[in-house]
């Protein structure tokens, strides 16, 4: 299994022979190129050109984070997996404003959906969630449907998220964080802080998995194309946003693995520490390592093999073979 | 101005749409994997077989003549054996021989298309083993007959439904088919 790869540290990230090796102050390390699917860059590290091209060659993805944890960028090696007929395919889906539609609101309702796994799950721990479950679910089978423009399915996303980031405070009542709203760029407080940075990894997370399919990630349905930055990993996000980055979330705070000393304020903005960033990372890695039993592969799958999963149903949708379903948690 | 008629998705692939020995071992084997194939949604390139099997293709028979590619035609190895010549198929073993047959045959069949007659040869290096194929009248029929089914199903606008088979727990495809 490939692994992916944090560097945290300052220090040079290069080619040695055939081995990547990070040159840090404290230590140098070794990675057998062929084990790293993507490397993440949170420290100062220094590469070179000569460096991306093994990186290109070895078809490894970096994503790049700035001093606060933010997502900066991703180094995307040339397309190795191409598909003429499948990209046509993608733009048709694109271009034509129902069938755009279609698959909009699939990612609308797949994290919907997710969302009200996770807070149902809560409800049913003697959390005071009855209200939140009944408005996401309102919104889930009232409002969605009557979309007829992918604004709209933002609108009503972003209302029912309001909702389910509100429900954070009673989920968590006890620990010694509260949420006032959602706010980004920067983020307010110490759950937002979480929230952004548990999002920016599942973006690239999926991000790295559409490398290895034929889809084009510059363009989606759901968010906007612009044809200059990356939006369909956006998309297919959504749908694993509740049961990757939210779960992950409430297992650190929840058992206090993260308390206020792994944060960092600057003025009105709040940010993951570096400690607190590791902490995260490793929760984070080992759920998409856990598995579960998949009833139509009829084995047992990881989530970080489920986000691949995904991406093959939407190119089953796209050539015409099967509906696009989402993905929805069942415990 | 007259107005441009957009090129359809559908006919676009289609149009290059032409047999290749890949297709025909795929086709034997599982058609849904050639339909796909045509189409280049390629399987999953990490996986272990496909990878072992290019390990072995590129590292057997080191020091004999290798990889030919003619028109269509991509040939794993050539080489001449007193007057005849001799086209060989790799295989990683003999599990889909049946499928390994026809793509050889089918590869004799094309070149004596061409005007060249030769002799075939399948070898399963990791089982040391080789198999001799001769181009006969009833052989080249059945290559015929089988090009002509496989046009078809190409043309066809979606993929044959997935069907699970004993080749579904080592094919690359799997994952995509059953997702």
């Amino acid at each position: 299994m490939q692994k992916s790869l944090y560097l945290f540290r300052s220090g040079r990230l290069r080619r040695k022979e055939n081995t990547l090796c990070v040159e840090a102050e404290e230590q140098t390390r070794y990675f057998p190129v062929e084990n790293v699917r993507d490397i993440f860059v949170f420290g100062e590290v220094d590469l070179s050109k000569k460096t991306l091209e093994f990186l290109h060659e070895k078809e490894i993805l970096v994503h790049f984070f700035g001093f606060h944890g933010n997502y900066v960028g991703s180094f995307y090696p040339r397309e190795h997996y191409n598909s003429g007929y499948l990209i046509l395919k993608q733009a048709e889906h694109y271009l034509d404003p129902e069938k755009r539609l279609v698959l909009a609101r699939q990612f609308v309702a797949g994290g919907l959906a997710n969302i009200l796994q996770v807070v149902k799950y809560y409800a049913n721990r003697g959390k005071e969630l009855a209200a939140t479950v009944q408005v996401i679910e309102d919104f889930a089978a009232g409002n969605l449907p009557a979309c007829g423009t992918v604004e709209e399915l933002m609108a009503i996303e972003g209302n029912a998220r309001n909702y389910y980031y509100e429900s954070f405070n009673e989920i968590l009542s006890g620990s010694p964080f509260a949420i006032a709203g959602r706010s980004r760029r920067p983020p307010a407080d110490p759950l937002n802080a979480l929230i952004s940075f548990g999002n920016s990894l599942v973006y690239v997370k999926v991000l790295s998995e559409i490398y290895k399919t034929h889809l084009d990630p510059r363009i989606g349905y759901l968010h906007a194309t612009n044809f200059r930055r990356f939006t369909l990993n956006l998309d297919v996000a959504e749908i694993f946003k509740p049961i990757l980055a939210d779960r992950v979330l409430f297992t650190l705070v929840g058992k206090k693995m993260i308390g206020p000393g792994n944060f960092d304020r600057q003025g009105p903005a709040v940010f993951l520490n570096e400690e607190g960033r590791r902490l995260y990372v490793q929760e984070f890695e080992e759920k998409l390592r856990s598995t579960f039993y998949h009833r139509r592969l009829k084995r047992h799958v990881s989530y970080q093999t489920l986000l691949r999963l995904e991406l093959y149903k939407l190119e089953k949708h796209l050539i015409g073979e099967e509906p696009y379903e989402p993905f929805v948690s069942r415990w | 101005m007259a107005e441009k008629e957009l090129p359809d998705v559908e006919n676009a692939a289609s149009t290059g749409l032409q047999v290749i020995g890949s297709f025909i071992q795929a086709y034997m084997v599982c058609p849904r994997q050639a339909w796909l194939m045509s189409r280049q949604i390629c399987p999953d390139e990490d996986h272990i077989y496909l990878q072992l099997g290019r390990l072995i293709q590129r590292q057997s028979y080191s020091r004999e003549r290798k990889e030919i590619h003619l028109g269509h035609l991509a040939l794993d190895l050539v080489r001449r054996d007193g007057q005849n010549l001799v086209v060989a198929e790799v295989k990683k073993s003999s599990r889909a021989s049946a499928a390994a047959r026809m793509q050889l045959a089918f590869y004799l069949y094309e070149l004596r298309q061409m005007g060249l007659e030769a002799q075939g040869e399948l070898l399963f290096p990791e089982e040391r083993r080789r198999e001799r194929l001769v181009l006969d009248e009833s052989l080249a029929a059945e290559v015929a007959a089988l090009k002509q089914r496989i046009q078809t199903l190409l043309r066809q606008p979606a993929p044959p439904p997935p069907a699970r088979i004993q080749f579904c727990t080592r094919c690359a495809y799997s994952d995509f088919c059953w997702a």
